[in-house]
C-alpha cells in the first residue's frame, strides 16, 4: 500500500512538470495531461483512502531519512482516517476544478502554466495531509502559499491581482514562521520530527497542563495566517482577482482548509495546551462575526463567498477549540463540498455576465437554469437549511459548543459562551447574506429604469449564456454530497471508527431552524419592501482597519529603514572605503601599470606577492 | 589514487589555460577554455566518487614539503565539508565557460572581444578556488586565495559594464583593495596561530590546539576580519554591490556563486579551529551575520538596478552562513555548507538570468524593465523560479541552509549565550520575510508590470516602457537553446537538493564531526 501513497504524492508533481514541458505542444496534450492526471489522482486517492476509513489501523511508512546531526529529517507518510478524508476531499475538488477549467479557461494562452499550478497545488496539499514528518509538512504548507501566489496573479495585468497575490504570500509566510519555530521547538523537545510519534507521546500523557503551550501557540500562529483568521483575515478576500476555479480550490480543499487540518492533525498537542485552545476560540469567535458582517454588505459576489469562507473556517476552529474533533472535521468536509459548489457556480455566473458585481446581475434564474438550481442548493447548505449538509454539521458544531459551555472543562466556560453567542449571531448573519446574494443574483428584477438600462446594456454586451457541459457537470456532481452528506452525521463511525460521537442535538437544531426561517422571512420582507432590489441599503464597510495598522506599523517603517540603509551605504560607509582608497593610491598606481601589460604583468604581480609573503613569513617566524 | 586526483584537480584548469593561451585562433582558444571547464567538472566528479568512502574523515592525502624553511607544506585533502563546494565550483565554472561560446561579453573599451583571454583568466581563478578548497595548510590556503583574486580585477575592468568606465574601474579596484587587505590580515592571523600552535597544518590544529589567551584571541579576530571582508560580513560588504553589478555576466556569476564561498569556507575550515566559543568574538560574529541579513534585505527594497539588487541579496544569504558557523555546532556547519552550495546554484542562476535580461534590453535599470512575463515568458518564468528559490521556498535548495542555520542558532553550542542566539534566530527569520517581500516587489515590478516611470529614451536600446504586452511577436528573443543548456544544471540541482537535502547533509555532518571533534 505504501507505494500507492508514494505514487499519489509524486503524481501531481509529475503532471505539473509535464504540463510545463510539453503542455505548449497542443490542446490535446495540455488538457489530456491536466485532466487525466487529476482523474488518476482521484482514483489513487480512493484506493488509499477507503481502506483507511472507519476502524482501520493507520498506515505509516518511511521512504527515506537523513542521517545527520539532530533528529533525522524523513520522507515519510502516515495515513489515518483524517488523512483519508482529506485526500478524498482534495483530489475530488481538484479533479472537478480541472474539468471545470476546460470550459472556464478555454482559449486562455496561459492555460498550461495554470493547469500545472493546480497540479502542483494538489501535490502540495497531498504532501501536507499525508506527511508524517514535520519538515515535509512544512514543504507542502509553504508550497501551497507559493502556488496560490502564482494563481492569484494569473491575470497579472490587473493591479488588484498583483497586489492581492503579494499580500496573500507575505501574510501567510509571516505566519508560517510560527510553524517553523514550532517544528524546531518540538524537534528539540521530542528528539524526532515524526508527527505520529510526537502526538502519540503527548496522547500517552505525562505532560502537565499547558506544559507545551509554546509550540501549541506557535502552530496556532501559522494556522491563523493560513486560514485567514483575525488579525490576518484580510488576504483571502483580496485574493479574489484570481480565476474563480482557483478560488474554489483554495477555499474548499487546499490552502485555507490546511489550517483546520493542521489543528486536527496536532490535536493531542492542543488538548494538552488549553492556552492555545483558548486563543483559538477567541480568535474564531471574533473572526466569524466580523467576516460575516463584511459578507453582509459587500456588493461583490466573489467577496461574499470569500468572507463566508473566513467565517465558516472560524466555525471549524470553534468546534476544535472545545474539543469537538469530529464536528470540526465534518464541517470542514461539508464546507469543502458546498463551497466548491458555490464558487464554481459563481464562476459560471461570472462567465456569463462578465463581472463579479451583484449590481450588474439579477434575474438570471431563467437565463442560467442549471446554475440557479445548483447554486440554490449551495446557498441553502451555507445558510444551514434542513436537510442539506450544512445544517447537520453546523448544528453539530453549535451543539458541541453548547455542551462545552455548560459542562466543558477544556477551556473556561465564559470562552465557550462567547463562542456560542458569536456562532448563533453569525448563523443569523449567514442566512441573511446568503439570502441577499441569492435574491440579487437570480431574482432581482431590474426595477428602476435607469438601473434597468444600465444592466440591460451590460448584459447585452456580454450576452448571458449558460455554461458548457464541462462546467455544468461538476456543479451537479458537487450537489450530491451537498444534499446527501448530512447522512454522515448519523453514522460518523463510518469515517472515524467506533467511538462516542455527540453530533445530534435536537434542541439546538430546532432553535437554529426557527432562527433560519425567521431570518429568511425578514430578509424576504425587506427585499419586497425595497421593491425587489437590495434588501438593505448597500453600505460600504471601511476596509478592515488592521490593514491600515499594517501599513503604518510595518510597511512604512520598513520603507524608512530601507531609505536609511541606502543613505548609510552611500555616504557613511563609502567614506571609509574612499579613505582606504586614498591611502592605497600607491597600489593604485601599480595597478594602473599592471593593467597595461595584461597577463605578463599579472604574472609579475603574483610573483611579487609570493615574495612578499615569503619575506613576511620569515620576519614573523 | 586520490592524491593524483587532488593534484590533478588543481592542475587541470591550469593546463587548459596554457593550452588556450597557445591557441592562435580566438575560436580555438575559447573552445580549449570551455573544454577545460567541462574536463575539470568531470574530474571533480571522479574525485568525489573515488573519495566517497573517506569523506567522513579529515586529513591531508597529499603532504609534500614545499617551503621547508618556513614549514609550509603542500597539503591537500578532501572531505565532506569541501567536496560539495568543489562540485558546486566546477559546475558553475563549467556553465560560465560554456556560456562564453554564444554569449561572450564585449570588451568594455570597444576593442576586440578577446573571449579566449577571458576564458584563460576564468580557468586561473578556478585553479585558485579549487586549491583553496583543497588546501589544508594555512599558508597554502592563503596563496591559492590570492591566486583567485587578482585575475578577477582584470575580468571586471576589461569586460565589465561598458557604460561607465570610471565606475567600472572604481568597482574593480575597490574589490581588489578590500580583499587583498583582508587576506593580508588573515595571513598575519595565520602566522600568530603558527607561533601559538607550532604548525600550519589545520587538521592537526583542529585536533590538538586549544586556543586561549589574548594572543590567540587576536589571531582569531584577525582571521575573522580577513574572511569577513571576503564573505562579506556587514559592515565590510561595501565593495560587493559595485563589483557584482559592474562585472560582466560570467564575472558576476563567478563572484557570487564561487568567490564568496572562499570566505565562508575559510570560516569553517580555518577560523573555527583557531577560535574558542567562550570568546565574545563569536556572538559578535553571529550578530554581524544577522545584521547583514536584515540590512541587505532592507537595501534590496531601494535598489534601482537588477544586478545590484541580486548582489545585495547575496550579503543577506551569506549572513545565514555566518550565523550557522558562529553557532559552533555540527548542525551549524551543515547549515553553512548547505547554504553556501545553494546560494552558489541559485544566485549563479539569478546572475545568468539578469545578464540575459541586460543583454536583451541593454539595461538592468528596474525603472525600465517591465512586463517581462508578457515579453519573454520563458525567461521571466525561470526568473520567478530562481527568485522563489532565493527567498527560501521549502522544497527548493535555498530553504534548507537558512532553516538549518536558524535551527542551529536555537540550539547553539553550550558555551554560547542562549538568549542572544534565540533572539538572533528570531531576527534572522524576520529577515526571511523581508527577503520574500523584496523579491515579490521585484517580480511585481519587473515581471508583471506596475507603475511606469517615464524615462528619457537611451540611445539605441529598445523602448521598454509599456503597461501592456505588445501585440504580436515579442520584441526580443526568449531564452534560447544554449541558454537552456547552460542554466538547466543549476535549475535541476536546485530542485534535487531541495527535495533530497540528505544528499548533502549526511557527508557534511560526518566530516564536521571528524574535523572539529569536540562539537556537539
Amino acid at each position: 500500500m505504501s507505494w500507492v501513497v508514494l505514487l499519489l504524492v509524486v503524481l501531481p508533481f509529475t503532471s505539473a512538470a509535464l504540463s510545463l514541458v510539453v503542455g505548449h505542444r497542443g490542446e490535446v496534450a495540455e488538457r489530456g495531461i491536466a485532466v487525466g492526471a487529476s482523474a488518476l489522482g482521484l482514483v489513487l486517492a480512493g484506493v488509499v483512502a477507503f481502506p483507511h476509513l472507519g476502524n482501520a489501523a493507520p498506515l505509516g511508512h518511511v521512504y527515506a531519512s537523513t542521517a545527520a546531526a539532530g533528529p533525522p529529517i524523513e520522507f515519510s507518510v502516515y495515513v489515518d482516517q483524517l488523512t483519508a478524508v482529506m485526500l478524498l476531499l482534495a483530489h475530488t475538488v481538484a479533479f472537478l476544478v480541472q474539468v471545470y477549467s476546460l470550459g472556464y479557461m478555454a482559449g486562455d494562452p496561459r492555460y498550461p502554466s495554470y493547469a500545472a499550478l493546480i497540479s502542483l497545488f494538489t501535490g502540495a496539499m497531498t504532501l501536507v495531509v499525508a506527511a508524517d514528518d514535520l519538515w515535509a509538512l512544512l514543504i507542502g504548507w509553504e508550497l501551497m502559499g507559493a502556488c496560490s501566489y502564482f494563481l492569484i496573479s494569473h491575470h497579472w495585468e490587473q493591479q488588484e491581482a498583483r497586489a492581492g497575490a503579494v499580500k496573500a504570500f507575505l501574510m501567510t509566510r509571516l505566519a508560517d514562521l510560527g510553524l517553523l519555530f514550532g517544528i524546531i521547538v518540538l524537534g528539540a523537545r521530542f528528539d524526532t520530527y515524526q508527527i505520529s510519534t510526537i502526538m502519540g507521546q503527548i496522547a500517552d500523557g505525562g505532560f502537565a497542563r499547558d506544559e507545551l503551550w509554546v509550540p501549541a501557540l506557535l502552530v496556532t500562529a501559522a494556522v491563523i495566517g493560513k486560514s485567514s483568521q483575525f488579525p490576518l483575515h484580510t488576504w483571502l478576500p483580496d485574493a479574489m482577482p484570481g480565476p474563480t476555479p482557483i478560488s474554489a480550490l483554495i477555499h474548499a480543499a487546499t490552502m485555507v482548509a490546511a489550517g483546520v487540518f493542521l489543528v486536527a492533525r496536532t490535536f493531542p498537542l492542543y488538548l494538552s495546551a488549553p492556552a492555545a485552545l483558548t486563543v483559538l476560540a477567541l480568535v474564531a469567535a471574533l473572526t466569524m462575526f466580523i467576516s460575516a458582517l463584511y459578507a453582509l454588505f459587500t456588493d461583490d459576489l466573489k467577496r461574499v463567498l470569500a468572507w463566508s469562507t473566513v467565517s465558516q473556517l472560524a466555525y471549524m476552529f470553534g468546534a476544535l477549540a472545545v474539543g469537538a474533533y469530529a464536528a470540526g472535521v465534518l464541517h470542514l468536509l461539508a464546507h469543502g463540498a458546498f463551497k466548491a459548489l458555490l464558487f464554481l457556480a459563481a464562476g459560471s455566473v461570472v462567465h456569463a455576465v462578465g463581472t463579479t458585481s451583484m449590481s450588474a446581475m439579477g434575474g438570471l434564474r431563467e437565463k442560467l437554469p442549471d446554475t440557479f438550481i445548483t447554486m440554490t442548493i449551495g446557498f441553502g447548505a451555507l445558510a444551514g437549511v434542513v436537510p442539506l449538509v450544512g445544517f447537520f454539521t453546523k448544528d453539530a458544531v453549535i451543539g458541541s459548543v453548547w455542551e462545552a459551555a455548560r459542562h466543558g472543562n477544556l477551556i473556561w466556560p465564559w470562552v465557550a459562551w462567547v463562542l456560542l453567542v458569536s456562532m448563533v449571531a453569525t448563523a443569523v448573519l449567514t442566512v441573511a447574506y446568503s439570502m441577499r446574494a441569492w435574491l440579487r443574483v437570480f431574482f432581482t428584477p431590474t426595477a428602476t429604469e435607469a438601473a434597468a438600462e444600465q444592466v440591460a446594456a451590460e448584459l447585452a454586451a456580454v450576452e448571458p449564456h449558460d455554461a458548457p457541459p464541462s462546467m455544468k457537470v461538476p456543479l451537479y456532481l458537487l450537489s450530491i454530497p451537498t444534499v446527501l452528506g448530512g447522512l454522515v452525521v448519523a453514522y460518523p463511525q463510518l469515517i472515524f471508527g467506533e467511538g462516542e460521537y455527540d453530533l445530534v442535538h435536537v434542541g439546538v437544531s430546532l432553535v437554529m431552524t426557527l432562527l433560519v426561517v425567521a431570518t429568511a422571512v425578514l430578509v424576504a420582507w425587506q427585499w419586497q419592501r425595497s421593491g425587489g432590489r437590495d434588501p438593505w441599503h448597500p453600505y460600504v464597510l471601511p476596509h478592515p482597519p488592521v490593514d491600515r495598522i499594517y501599513a503604518v506599523g510595518v510597511v512604512q517603517p520598513v520603507q524608512w529603514l530601507a531609505r536609511g540603509v541606502r543613505l548609510s551605504d552611500r555616504d557613511v560607509i563609502d567614506a571609509y572605503a574612499d579613505g582606504a582608497g586614498a591611502a592605497a593610491r600607491g597600489l593604485g598606481w601599480l595597478l594602473r601599470r599592471a593593467q597595461t601589460g595584461r597577463i605578463q604583468t599579472y604574472l609579475m604581480v603574483v610573483v611579487v606577492g609570493a615574495c612578499a609573503i615569503a619575506v613576511m613569513a620569515g620576519v614573523i617566524a | 589514487m586520490i592524491a593524483v586526483l587532488l593534484d590533478g584537480l588543481v592542475a587541470a584548469p591550469v593546463v587548459f589555460a596554457l593550452l588556450a593561451v597557445l591557441m592562435r585562433r580566438e575560436r580555438w582558444a575559447v573552445r580549449a577554455a570551455v573544454l577545460g571547464g567541462l574536463f575539470t567538472f568531470g574530474w571533480s566528479v571522479w574525485l568525489a566518487v573515488a573519495a566517497n568512502g573517506t569523506l567522513g574523515q579529515s586529513g591531508s592525502t597529499v603532504d609534500v614539503v614545499w617551503l621547508g624553511a618556513l614549514d609550509v607544506h603542500w597539503r591537500l585533502g578532501v572531505d565532506g565539508i569541501s567536496a560539495p563546494l568543489i562540485l558546486m565550483t566546477t559546475l558553475v565554472f563549467a556553465t560560465a565557460l560554456f556560456s562564453l561560446v554564444r554569449h561572450a561579453p564585449a570588451d568594455a573599451e570597444g576593442g576586440p572581444s578577446r573571449t579566449g583571454s577571458l576564458g584563460v583568466l576564468l580557468l586561473v581563478i578556478e585553479a585558485g578556488v579549487l586549491g583553496s578548497f583543497l588546501a589544508l595548510d594555512m599558508v597554502l590556503f592563503f596563496v591559492f586565495f590570492e591566486v583567485a583574486l587578482i585575475p578577477m580585477w582584470f575580468v571586471i575592468n576589461t569586460w565589465g559594464d561598458a557604460h561607465d568606465a570610471k565606475a567600472r574601474r572604481r568597482a574593480a579596484t575597490r574589490f581588489l583593495l578590500f580583499t587583498v587587505t583582508g587576506s593580508a590580515l588573515m595571513l598575519i592571523g595565520f602566522l600568530i596561530v603558527r607561533a601559538e600552535a607550532g604548525t600550519f597544518d589545520i587538521v592537526e590544529i583542529a585536533a590538538s590546539y586549544r586556543p586561549s589567551g589574548t594572543t590567540a584571541f587576536i589571531a582569531s579576530a584577525l582571521v575573522a576580519l580577513g574572511l569577513a571582508v571576503k564573505t562579506p560580513m556587514w559592515p565590510l560588504h561595501i565593495w560587493l554591490p559595485d563589483a557584482h553589478s559592474k562585472a560582466p555576466t560570467v564575472g558576476s556569476v563567478i563572484l557570487a556563486a564561487v568567490l564568496l564561498k572562499l570566505g565562508t569556507y575559510g570560516l569553517l575550515r580555518f577560523w573555527m579551529p583557531v577560535t574558542s566559543p567562550d570568546w565574545w568574538l563569536v556572538p559578535l560574529v553571529a550578530a554581524l551575520g544577522v545584521v547583514g541579513v536584515v540590512y541587505a534585505a532592507l537595501a534590496c527594497f531601494v535598489q534601482t538596478d537588477l544586478k545590484r539588487l541580486i548582489a545585495y541579496s547575496s550579503v543577506g544569504h551569506m549572513g545565514f552562513v555566518v550565523l550557522g558557523a558562529a553557532t559552533f555546532t555540527v548542525g551549524g556547519v551543515q547549515a553553512a555548507v548547505f547554504a553556501s552550495v545553494a546560494h552558489g546554484l541559485i544566485t549563479g542562476l539569478l546572475f545568468f538570468l539578469a545578464g540575459a535580461i541586460k543583454d536583451r534590453y541593454g539595461t538592468a535599470d528596474l525603472a525600465r524593465l517591465k512586463v517581462l512575463y508578457g515579453k519573454v515568458p520563458h525567461l521571466a518564468g525561470l526568473f520567478a523560479f530562481a527568485a522563489m528559490a532565493s527567498l527560501g521556498l521549502p522544497g527548493l535548495a535555498g530553504f534548507w541552509g537558512e532553516m538549518l542555520a536558524i535551527r542551529a542558532a536555537v540550539g547553539q553550542a553550550p558555551a554560547l549565550p542562549e538568549t542572544t542566539y534565540t533572539w538572533l534566530a528570531f531576527i534572522a527569520a524576520l529577515g526571511v520575510i523581508l527577503t520574500s517581500a523584496y523579491f515579490l516587489a521585484l517580480m511585481r515590478g519587473m515581471l508583471q508590470g506596475g507603475p511606469v516611470t517615464p524615462v528619457a529614451p537611451a540611445g539605441g536600446s529598445v523602448e521598454l516602457v509599456a503597461d501592456t504586452v505588445p501585440a504580436g511577436e515579442p520584441v526580443v528573443a526568449d531564452a534560447g537553446g544554449t541558454e537552456w543548456v547552460t542554466w538547466s544544471p543549476l535549475v535541476v540541482l536546485t530542485l534535487v537538493l531541495g527535495v533530497a537535502p540528505g544528499l548533502l547533509l549526511t557527508p557534511v555532518a560526518d566530516a564536521a564531526t571528524a574535523f572539529l571533534g569536540g562539537l556537539g
